[in-house]
């Protein structure tokens, strides 16, 4: 297990989401607004969809030979003056971090966005040896200040009011201000400016890295990513070995279609190419470049039921469209990675167990997959997690009782029509005209919300018979 | 193929898409013992036995030249899920034959009887929910929405956001009922806001979880398959 | 803690345990990019002006501001212009060389703190003042390796006289380029990495390439626009019809 277990189960979590008013409301209006902006971007650009089929067999070839384009980068990157560290665990990554920190003598790190960094917990265990950890990414700001967790894979505090956002900057910050986001945002400008120019370490993730030529690229909109590989003296870049690419030909594949699936944007503002560190007659750049490559549970997908998980671009389309997602928001799944590929991403982690419930918060409807820019197929994924929890008996016996005895029924048309008429008889004290409003047990949860329809007097097998009978038309 | 939940649920929906193909001079067989498609074990990863109602359902549907189906969602399992459950070769071949001969309702009528133009069995404003199987799984929006736009006698209206699933999802419904209900109210306001007097629809999951939930909140609205708004007489324009 | 040979062990054994996968190929990719971009950059001068339109119709769209000069004296004007409308005074530049102007002279004459970028490797101490200097600086005055017609976007090389905080640290960005450095799309900006990255990098090249495409924003506050957040708040970009002499990475 590479993440804690929630304290409460999901469907509880769920439930609280469901009734938190702002992050409805919050939910809506961001989830629609990428949705518009992601449609409207791929609507000005029929070359997508053929990008898209492109994306995702660039990254399905670097699959296949991993170890070839790994080991390229690696050479490149060393060949740059780069140090190269192997992480198999997410222990492991946050000891080598650490280490480089403690040899740096840092006492703060400032760190672009970086999903590696936060799905290793990072930054606790920064605190925890003297160094702060320093999020300059506005959104992750805001949330460390709030002493949460990211909610969105590329906008993290989407679930924060504006006014709330003042609140957190008046209370952390000591600083008075208005919700006006313009206001905050030149708060936080200022603020991090400084810690920019003092931080002995950057820490970063990143979106690719390109095995030909030893280069790692960030894509980020604030400029944060720049700052924190270009000013601190030593910078980090935590990566997911899944990561790499072969060439910058298939880069452009990949830029071309990542923003707009994010945002909408054709590029997102900058696209950073790190070559190793600063180089005779720079004047800033770091004197150390550090890659971090991670396992934490990707290796043993390729060839794993997951394998196809190990495309994902981190770009967020799929949370945007999940109709899970849109209500409940990224909290609530409790871990790291939230949304559709994010219960993949949890099950790849942190193994079976940790998604027996969340394997089923989806109605399997295919948005996802539909948004993907590389075309992953989660549903069916997500069945297989589902067939998985079943062979291994995580899911609760009930279940698998009440399945095994569907199963088994489905197959005798006899119990099948014993069923329906079980069905008729015990229905008759809850049928109020047309409908049943309120049963026990099973059903019980969804008459809470729904009417159910009774079983038909007649069903339509029982009926066939005088359809059927000849010279009726 | 009449699946398990018209079967039980709706059997008039299944009479009259039997008049209404009969209409057209289709000769209507109905293969006797038919249970269900195996959708509902197949998504809560029970595979066996997904397997072996799939086995079962491809015999019973063995003669057959074409299977209509009132559900998306059970066209797509029979046509992209059958095969791959099959281990045995012959069985996959047969899985194959059947997934080629099966269409959804409106995909046959549109597609293979070339018949869009009827006349509607209710007045008004329609308006159409794109249930996920049918449009994500057969990739079909426009049939369904060739036959209402041409239907006689009714309006028809688009649905802001028809192509959002309504929050049934078989087994996720009970699963995890409070999301599965306000991903329905969402839909339902969706639905009330275009003044339309019935949402059609093509999968009876889709209409279990809707009619639900309108006719939970009293609302005048209602929640139709689409056999149910179209008559068997063929209308000349 | 896992070595190279360990953490590669485990990927060739899982790597061993697939079955059945359709083969597939990444890009094809250029077998001698340096000559095919010689080629590119020959077509790509006859359509020079339809690029130039495009370049500023999506330059403008992200946020960009588009300025034109007939020539390389003009370009000083434009960049007091911009600095005396913003109430803007101190200034960083790239190195003239790099810039194929000299922007410091002509802008301390009008009054302006000019300061370019020295072109070789200096002590800690002298980085840091530079450092300082940039921080406080209001205008950053950088050229354009690249300018993507399609996406709006200005590519910048580091190296020496080459800064990175030029174009990062002061609010207001300023790019000089010219016809030389444009291109049509994505694709063939793909074509110029594997170009730049063919064989050694030239001497006084640096370790960072950044696209630009716009000013920095983020919508990470209910999905608010703001500008500025890290980096500029505006971007600039000033086209040389004359050309510049600045020197190539």
């Amino acid at each position: 297990m590479s993440e804690p277990e929630p304290a409460t189960p999901f469907r509880e979590r769920a439930g609280q989401a469901l009734r938190d008013t702002f992050l409805q409301e919050a939910l809506t209006i961001a989830t629609t607004k990428f949705i518009g902006l992601r449609r409207e971007a791929f609507a000005e650009f029929p070359e997508g969809e053929a990008l898209r089929d492109r994306a995702r067999e660039i990254k399905e070839a670097t699959l296949q030979r991993l170890d070839h384009y790994l080991d390229l980068l690696i050479d490149n990157v060393e060949r740059h003056g780069g140090h190269v560290h192997y992480a198999t665990t997410s222990e492991e990554a946050r000891r080598i971090v650490l280490d480089i920190a403690r040899r740096t003598g840092a006492r703060t790190a400032v760190k672009s966005k970086s999903m590696a960094t936060e799905e290793i917990h990072l930054n606790d265990a920064l605190e925890a040896a003297g160094v702060t950890p320093i999020e300059t990414d506005l959104g992750e700001y805001i949330i460390q200040l709030a002493h949460e967790r990211p909610s969105h894979i590329i906008a993290p505090a989407i679930h924060k009011t504006k006014g709330q956002v003042a609140e957190l900057f008046a209370r952390e910050l000591k600083r008075e201000t208005v919700p006006d986001p313009e206001v905050l945002t030149r708060i936080a400008r200022e603020e991090l400016r400084e810690k920019f120019l003092q931080a002995d370490l950057g820490i970063s993730g990143a979106n690719f890295g390109v095995a030909d030529t030893g280069t790692i690229v960030l894509v980020t909109n604030e400029g944060n990513g720049r700052m924190v590989t270009s000013l601190p003296r030593v910078h980090v870049a935590v990566m997911g070995v899944e990561k790499v690419i072969p060439s910058m030909t298939d880069l452009a594949v990949f830029l071309a279609i990542l923003a707009k699936s994010a945002t909408g944007q054709k590029l997102s503002v900058y696209t950073s190419l790190v070559n190793g560190p600063r180089r005779g007659g720079e004047l800033e750049g770091p004197e150390e470049f550090h890659l971090v490559l991670l396992d934490n549970g990707r290796i043993r997908q390729i060839a794993g039921p997951l394998r196809e998980a190990l495309s994902c671009l981190r770009c967020g389309a799929c949370l945007n469209v999940c109709p899970v997602y849109r209500q409940i928001g990224g909290h609530a799944y409790g871990y790291t990675y939230p949304g559709p590929i994010g219960i993949l991403l949890t099950a790849m982690l942190n193994g079976t167990e940790s998604v027996k419930d969340l394997a089923h918060a989806s109605s399997l409807c295919g948005a996802c997959l539909e948004a993907c820019p590389v075309r992953i197929d989660i549903p069916r994924m997500l069945i297989e997690l589902r067939k998985d929890v079943n062979e291994r008996r995580i899911a609760p016996w009930s279940e698998r009782v009440v399945f095994g005895a569907l199963g088994r029924l489905l197959q005798h048309p006899a119990l099948y029509r014993v069923a329906a008429r079980l069905g008729r008889l015990l229905q008759r004290p809850f049928v109020r005209g047309e409908v049943i409003r309120r049963v026990p047990l099973v059903f019980g949860d969804w008459t809470r919300t729904r009417d159910l329809p009774p079983v038909a007097a007649r069903t339509f097998q029982e009926r066939w018979a005088e359809l059927e009978r000849p010279g009726r038309r | 193929m009449v699946t398990c939940l018209a079967d039980v649920f709706y059997p008039e929906v299944g009479e009259k898409i039997v008049r209404l193909l009969r209409g057209l001079g289709v000769t209507v067989q109905f293969p006797a013992g038919q249970t269900c498609c195996g959708l509902p074990l197949f998504n809560s990863g029970y595979h066996a036995g997904a397997a072996a109602v799939a086995r079962r359902t491809i015999a019973l549907f063995g003669d057959a030249e074409q299977v209509v189906v009132p559900s998306g969602s059970c066209a797509w399992m029979v046509k992209h899920e059958y095969p791959g459950l099959m281990t045995d070769p012959a069985d996959r071949t047969a899985a194959e034959r059947l997934a080629g001969r099966t269409h959804e309702l409106s995909q046959f009528l549109v597609k293979r009887l070339g018949r869009r133009r009827f006349r509607s069995a209710v007045g008004g404003r329609l308006t159409y929910h794109d249930s996920c199987h049918l449009l994500r799984g057969l990739h079909e929006s426009e049939s369904p929405r060739a036959l209402l736009r041409d239907l006689a006698g009714s309006e028809f209206v688009e649905l802001p956001g028809s192509d959002e699933c309504c929050g049934f999802g078989g087994s996720f419904s009970v699963r995890l009922p409070e999301v599965s209900t306000a991903i329905l109210d969402k839909k339902l306001a969706s639905v009330e806001a275009t003044g339309a007097d019935a949402v059609v629809a093509c999968d009876a999951g889709c209409l279990m979880q809707m009619r639900g939930g309108l006719s939970r909140r009293g609302s005048r609205v209602r929640a139709l398959h689409l056999a149910e708004v179209l008559t068997p007489e063929e209308t000349p324009r | 803690m896992t070595t190279k040979a360990e953490f590669f062990d485990r990927i060739r054994a899982e790597m061993g345990r697939t079955r059945d996968l359709a083969p597939v190929a990444p890009s094809v990719r250029p077998a001698r990019p340096r000559e095919r971009l010689d080629v590119l950059r020959r077509e790509l001068s006859e359509r020079w002006r339809e690029n130039l339109q495009r370049f500023q119709h999506e330059f403008e769209r992200v946020g960009g501001v588009f300025h034109r000069v007939a020539d390389v004296g003009e370009a000083p004007e434009a960049i007091a212009r911009i600095a005396s409308e913003r109430g803007l005074r101190r200034i960083v530049a790239w190195h003239a060389g790099a810039l194929g102007v000299d922007v410091v002279a002509p802008l301390t004459a009008k009054g302006l703190e000019a300061v370019a970028a020295p072109d070789a490797e200096v002590a800690g101490d002298e980085r840091e003042r530079r450092r300082a200097l940039a921080a406080a600086a209001d205008l950053g005055v950088t050229g354009a390796d690249l300018a993507v017609a399609e996406t709006g976007s200005l590519v910048v090389v580091s190296g020496a006289g080459r800064p990175r905080s030029a174009s990062l640290l002061p609010a207001c960005h300023v790019a000089i380029f010219d016809r030389e450095v444009l291109v049509e799309s994505l694709v063939q900006a793909g074509l110029v990495l594997e170009a730049w990255h063919d064989g050694a990098a030239p001497p006084g090249r640096g370790a960072s390439i950044n696209v630009i495409t716009g000013p920095s924003r983020t919508a990470d506050i209910e999905l608010t626009l703001t500008r500025g957040v890290h980096g500029p708040r505006e971007v600039h970009a000033v086209f040389v019809e004359q050309g510049l002499a600045s020197r190539r990475v």
